[in-house]
């Protein structure tokens, strides 16, 4: 711990005390009274100055592009930001729209760290989700009104607490670990290096694999086995000279080699899930006598 | 764009702060949809996380962990979504605090006294409503009443 300098851990501590006073502001009242625009004011002056000192912590190299240095900083702040305005706001309606922020400033975050699949399906997935919600909230909410329960919270002071001490201690130990990772020289190591070893370990399985197959020393089953079990899993990485390979094929030769087990499991969840939400929400007859029985349950 | 020891550092510190937060909004909160939001988030603070892990370690293995993330939360999506619409239909409520009786064992009750809360700031000046232009003909009214509905 001694690699994180006291003025790094007094400036960390005094963010993580602005952030938590400022949320708490923010939130509901316990009691559900009706806080002052001053606490509204200070709340996100508070925050706003939090998340402006945690930005202090983010280092982007000079290797970096301008472009992507920009729109790095625009996504990161647009997820800390909204994310706090989701967990505030009093209306689930405002909640879900600054969700949906949250959700395109990660994709875009995925995005700058070579995730493009993923940045897309995420957008999809939960573009769905939020207007399901959307139709909730509309169902469901009260007609006249912001409801009681959305004017009070659950113990805000302790959960503040909780979380933002939940935050320091996740906080200090990534900063105090940034040293481990430099090389004796102080220079970051290259990214790509386990991935070469990788590709060089696949290219000697695979051409072991096939001269066995031809001269039939090995079983055939343990073959297969190996070809389709071998380590898969290195980024395409951009080789001078040649075209970099293709984002979406990589992807899917790994999940459907090394981690095809992962997708029997997941399409196996999907199927249950299904199932489980229509057996949860599918109308049951009323369960009070008095109501009376509709024409639809049966006396056998 | 290359990634960097510092660079998996800001991705690392963004995704706690988005994890916390969730945490913050599922303990605080008491409109259940606010909850699942806020559980959602924290799915997204995880799923930035292990981008930034296999993006630096130069694997797919992060990415395949969040299109897994991806589908579980689908799943959390579609269940929560269910057991909302079961609950309100009991209670007539989004509220959390009414199903205390699923609490543990040997604690307390949490009563809420309705009347300390202060009624909604009522905001100054004319309603208006937008004037909509009947269209097309209406349809006829249902002679007997709902009788679907549980309540």
């Amino acid at each position: 711990m001694d690699t994180l300098s006291t003025a790094d851990l007094v400036k960390l501590f005094l963010t993580i005390v602005f952030g938590a006073t400022g949320t708490y502001l923010l939130l509901p009242h316990s009691l559900g009274k009706v806080k002052p625009k001053l606490a509204h004011f200070v709340g996100l002056v508070l925050v706003a100055v939090a998340v402006i000192a945690i930005s202090g912590f983010w280092k982007v190299g000079k290797e970096v592009e301008l472009v992507s240095r920009l729109f790095f900083y625009l996504f990161a702040f647009m997820a800390v930001g909204c994310a706090i305005l989701t967990i505030t706001s009093r209306d689930p309606v405002h909640s879900a729209l600054w969700f949906a922020a949250v959700v395109l400033a990660t994709s875009g975050l995925f995005l700058l760290s070579g995730a493009q699949f993923l940045a897309a399906g995420t957008v999809i997935v939960y573009a769905g989700a939020i207007i399901v919600t959307f139709l909730f909230v509309i169902m469901l909410a009260q007609k006249e009104g912001r409801a009681l329960y959305d004017r009070m919270a659950r113990a805000p002071f302790f959960a503040t607490l909780s979380s933002f001490l939940l935050l320091l201690g996740l906080i200090v130990p990534l900063l105090g670990m940034r040293p481990l990772v430099l090389d004796q020289d102080g220079k970051p190591p290259q990214a790509s290096l386990t991935g070469n070893a990788m590709v060089s370990m696949a290219d000697r399985l695979d051409t072991t694999g096939r001269a066995d197959l031809v001269k039939g020393t090995m079983p055939n089953h343990k073959i297969v086995l190996e070809r389709v079990m071998g380590p898969r899993s290195t980024l395409p990485e951009r080789t001078p000279g040649k075209a970099k390979p293709a984002h979406v094929a990589s992807l899917g030769a790994v999940l459907f080699t090394d981690h095809l087990l992962t997708i029997e499991l997941a399409g196996s969840l999907l199927f249950v899930a299904l199932i489980g939400a229509l057996a949860i929400a599918t109308p049951k007859p009323p369960i009070r006598p008095t109501v009376g029985t509709p024409s639809t349950t049966t006396t056998a | 764009m290359p990634f960097s020891a510092e660079m998996l550092l800001n991705y690392l510190i963004i995704g706690a702060v988005l994890m916390v937060l969730g945490m913050l909004g599922f303990l605080s909160r008491r409109n259940m949809i606010v909850m699942f939001l806020s559980a959602e988030m924290m799915l997204q603070g995880t799923a930035l996380t292990l981008v930034g892990f296999g993006r630096f370690h130069g694997n797919w293995t992060g990415q395949i962990f969040t299109i897994v993330i991806l589908t579980v939360a689908a799943c959390e999506a579609s269940i929560a979504l269910a057991l909302i619409l079961i609950l309100f239909n009991r209670k007539s409520s989004l509220d959390v605090s009414l199903w205390q009786e699923l609490r543990e064992p040997g604690r307390s009750a949490i009563v809420d006294q309705a009347s300390d809360a202060e009624p909604e700031p009522i905001i100054r000046g004319i309603e208006t409503y937008p004037h909509l232009v009947p269209a097309g003909v209406e349809p006829p009214h249902p002679t007997e009443s709902w009788t679907e509905r549980r309540d």
